[in-house]
C-alpha cells in the first residue's frame, strides 16, 4: 500500500538508449499495467525499479523515501521474473521460505508465514515438490508466493502469463488480480498482451521504444489512442493514410484517421438509394462472439467486427454491402 | 532386418576389436606361464600379488593420486568461480574461455613439453623434475573438460534471473553463487572431475619427459617395469584399467 514516484528515469548500456525519461505516479494499491512490443523497455525498467540494475539518471521514491540508490533487498520490492526463476534444487516449500531465510527469521515464524501465502496461491500439497514436477501455471504460483512471502511494498510481475496456455492464463490472471486487490499492493504487471491488460489494469502505460507514451484507464487508452503507434497495439484498429481517407471518407490529414472495426455498421441488402459506402466483402473470420469481415471498398481494406447472431445474418464472401461510419467517433492521430 | 544383422555385426567386431587385446592381457596377468601352447599353462593370482606388494608401484600409484587431486583441487578452486564470473559478468568471455581452453590440444604435448623444459628448467622457477610443474601441466590439460563442463550447465540455467531473484530476497552474489547457482553445477563438475582424474592417470608424455624417475607416477612406472615381465605388466595394466573403469563409470553415473 504504497505510494511510487518515479521521475527522469534514464538507462541505456553502452551505446543503446534502452529508455529515457520515464516518469509516473502509482497510486497506493493500484495495479498499473506496463504494455508494450517486445524489446521496448520493460524488463529494464522493472529491473531498474526493484534495484537489480543502476539507472543513468532519475529518481525514483516509494512513500517519498528516495530508494535510487538503495539495493535491492532493501527496497520493499517483489518480484515476478519471466523465466519464473525459481531455484531448481529446492522444493516449493524452500523456494518460498528463501526470502525469509534470508532475513534469518525463526523456523516457526518462516513456517507460518509461508504456509499462509501457499495458502493463498493454492498450493497446498505441493510443499515438498521440486519445480521440475509442477505445470506452468503452478511454477509461476511459487514464484508468487516466494516474492509475496516478504510482504512487499510494492509488487513487480514480469510478464508473469505469457509462457502459460490460454486456459491457465485466463484463471491465473484472475487469480492474481484478486490476491492484489485483497492485500491492496500496489502492482506494476508487465505486459504485451494488450487484451490482458484492458482486463487487469487499473490504469495502462503504454510504452514504446524507450518511452511511456500514453497512460490512462483502460476505457480511455483503448477509445482514444494517443497515437498511431497506440491505435495499432491497442486494437484492430483501421488506420487510413491521408489518400485513403480523402477516398472513403472526403476527410483530409496529415495523419492516420482510426477507426474501430466494431463502430463501423454494414447494411447486407442494400438499395440502390441507401447511403453509405459501397462495399465487397473479401473474407470472413470467426473470433467466437464476433464476426470480423474484411471488406474492399474504394481500394481500401477494412476490418468491421459485428455480432455473432443468428445464421442468417452471416455474410458470404463477395457479398455487396454498404459501410455506415459513424463521424463522431473517429479519431485523427499521428 | 537384413540392416539389423549388418549393425550387428560391425558392432560384434568393433566390440571383439577393442576387448580382445583388453581380455587377452587379463588372461596373461593371470597366467602362469603362456609359452608356445594355444591357452596358458595354469592361472595364478601371483602377479597381483607380487603388483601389490610392490613399494615401488604403490608409492608411483599414490604420487599420481597426489597429482591428480591436487591438480583437480586447484582446477576447481579455479574454475568454477571463474567460468562463474564469465558467465554472469563478461559473457563476451566464453569465447575466449573457448579458444584458450583449446590450446592444450592444438600442441602435441612433446612439443610444448620442449618449451616447459626450456621455460622451467632454470631461472626464477626450477620446476622441472618436481612435481608441481606436473600438477600445472596437469591442470592445463584438464581445464578444458572442466571449464566445459561448467559451462554447459552456466549456459542451461537463466543465470541471472535466478541471481536477480535471488538478490531481491536477500542473499549476496556469494550467497547466492553457494546456495543457488552451485548446486546446479555439482552434477556436471562431479562428471568432469571423474573423467580428467582418469585421463590424468594415464598421462605419460608430459609426467616421463618433465619429471621422469625424480618423481615417478603410474604410467612412468608401467614404462619403466615394461622389461620386468610381461604378466607383471599386464596385472600393472589391468589395475590401472579397472581403476579407470570406476571411475569413467562414475563419472557417467554422475553425469545423468
Ligand atoms: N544487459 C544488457 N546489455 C545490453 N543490452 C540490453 C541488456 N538488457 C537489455 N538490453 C537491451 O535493451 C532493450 C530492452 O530490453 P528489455 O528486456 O527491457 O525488453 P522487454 O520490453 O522486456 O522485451 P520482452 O517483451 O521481449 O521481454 C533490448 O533492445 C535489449 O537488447
Ligand atoms: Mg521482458
Amino acid at each position: 500500500m504504497s505510494i511510487v514516484e518515479v521521475s527522469g528515469l534514464a538507462k541505456s548500456f553502452g551505446q543503446t538508449q534502452v529508455f529515457q525519461d520515464i516518469s509516473f505516479r502509482l497510486k497506493s494499491g493500484e495495479l498499473v499495467t506496463l504494455l508494450g512490443p517486445s524489446g521496448c523497455g520493460k524488463s529494464t525498467l522493472l529491473r531498474c525499479l526493484a534495484g537489480l540494475i543502476t539507472v543513468d539518471a532519475g529518481r525514483i521514491a516509494v512513500d517519498d523515501r528516495d530508494i535510487t540508490g538503495t539495493p535491492a533487498y532493501s527496497r520493499g520490492i517483489g518480484m515476478v521474473f519471466q523465466s519464473y526463476a525459481l531455484f531448481p534444487n529446492m522444493t516449493v516449500a524452500k523456494n518460498i521460505a528463501f526470502g525469509l531465510a534470508m532475513q534469518k527469521l525463526p523456523a516457526d515464524e518462516i513456517a507460518a508465514r509461508s504456509a499462509k501465502v501457499i495458502g493463498l496461491v493454492e498450493l497446498s500439497g505441493y510443499e515438498s515438490q521440486y519445480p521440475h514436477q509442477l505445470s506452468g501455471g503452478q511454477r509461476q504460483r511459487v514464484a508468487l508466493a516466494r516474492a509475496l512471502v516478504v510482504e512487499p511494498k510494492i509488487l513487480l510481475l514480469d510478464e508473469p502469463l505469457s509462457a502459460l496456455d490460454a486456459r491457465i492464463r485466463k484463471s491465473l490472471r484472475d487469480q492474481i488480480r484478486d490476491i492484489q486487490q485483497r492485500l491492496g499492493l500496489t502492482t506494476i504487471f508487465v505486459t504485451h498482451d494488450q487484451e490482458e491488460a484492458l482486463i487487469l489494469s487499473d490504469r495502462i502505460f503504454v510504452m514504446d521504444g524507450g518511452r511511456i507514451v500514453q497512460e490512462g484507464t483502460a476505457e480511455s487508452v483503448y477509445a482514444e489512442p494517443a497515437s498511431q503507434f497506440v491505435a495499432r497495439f491497442m486494437g484492430h484498429y483501421n488506420l487510413l493514410d491521408g489518400t485513403q481517407s480523402k477516398a472513403l471518407l472526403g476527410i483530409e490529414t496529415t495523419g492516420y484517421i482510426a477507426i474501430r472495426p466494431e463502430s463501423i455498421l454494414l447494411s447486407d441488402h442494400p438499395t440502390e438509394t441507401e447511403e453509405g459506402i459501397p462495399g465487397v466483402v473479401r473474407r470472413r473470420q470467426l473470433l467466437g462472439n464476433i464476426i470480423r469481415y474484411s471488406v474492399e471498398s474504394t481500394g481500401v481494406s477494412l476490418s468491421v467486427d459485428r455480432l455473432n447472431g443468428s445464421a442468417d445474418d452471416l455474410l458470404p464472401e463477395g457479398a455487396a454491402v454498404r459501410l455506415r461510419i459513424d463521424k463522431s467517433i473517429l479519431r485523427e492521430v499521428h | 532386418m537384413r540392416a539389423e544383422i549388418y549393425h550387428r555385426t560391425i558392432v560384434s567386431l568393433l566390440v571383439l576389436l577393442l576387448g580382445l587385446p583388453v581380455a587377452a592381457t587379463l588372461a596373461y596377468s593371470f597366467a602362469t606361464r603362456w609359452g608356445a601352447t594355444v591357452l596358458p599353462d595354469g592361472f595364478t593370482l601371483s602377479w597381483y600379488v607380487q603388483l601389490w606388494q610392490d613399494q615401488r608401484f604403490l608409492a608411483a600409484f599414490f604420487r599420481s593420486l597426489v597429482v591428480g587431486f591436487g591438480t583437480l583441487a586447484i582446477g576447481t578452486v579455479v574454475v568454477v568461480p571463474a567460468a562463474f564470473v564469465v558467465f554472469y559478468r563478461f559473457p563476451a568471455l566464453d569465447k575466449v574461455m573457448g579458444i584458450l581452453s583449446l590450446v592444450p590440444f592444438a600442441v602435441p604435448p612433446v612439443v610444448s613439453s620442449v618449451g616447459l623444459l626450456h621455460l622451467y628448467s632454470d631461472g626464477p622457477l626450477p620446476l622441472v623434475g618436481t612435481p608441481w610443474i606436473l600438477v600445472g601441466c596437469d591442470l592445463a590439460i584438464v581445464l578444458p573438460f572442466l571449464y566445459r563442463a561448467q559451462a554447459n550447465a552456466l549456459g542451461a540455467i537463466n543465470l541471472r534471473d535466478l541471481m536477480d531473484a535471488a538478490h531481491i530476497l536477500g542473499a549476496g552474489t556469494a550467497r547466492a553463487f553457494l546456495m543457488v547457482v552451485f548446486p546446479l553445477l555439482r552434477k556436471g563438475l562431479m562428471a568432469s572431475l571423474f573423467l580428467s582424474f582418469s585421463l590424468l592417470l594415464g598421462e605419460f608424455v608430459f609426467a616421463n619427459i618433465l619429471v621422469g624417475t625424480r618423481y615417478e607416477t603410474l604410467q612412468v612406472y608401467l614404462y619403466n617395469v615394461r622389461q620386468v615381465s610381461g604378466h607383471f605388466t599386464s596385472a600393472a595394466v589391468m589395475s590401472y584399467f579397472f581403476f579407470t573403469l570406476v571411475l569413467t563409470w562414475l563419472a557417467a553415473r554422475l553425469g545423468r
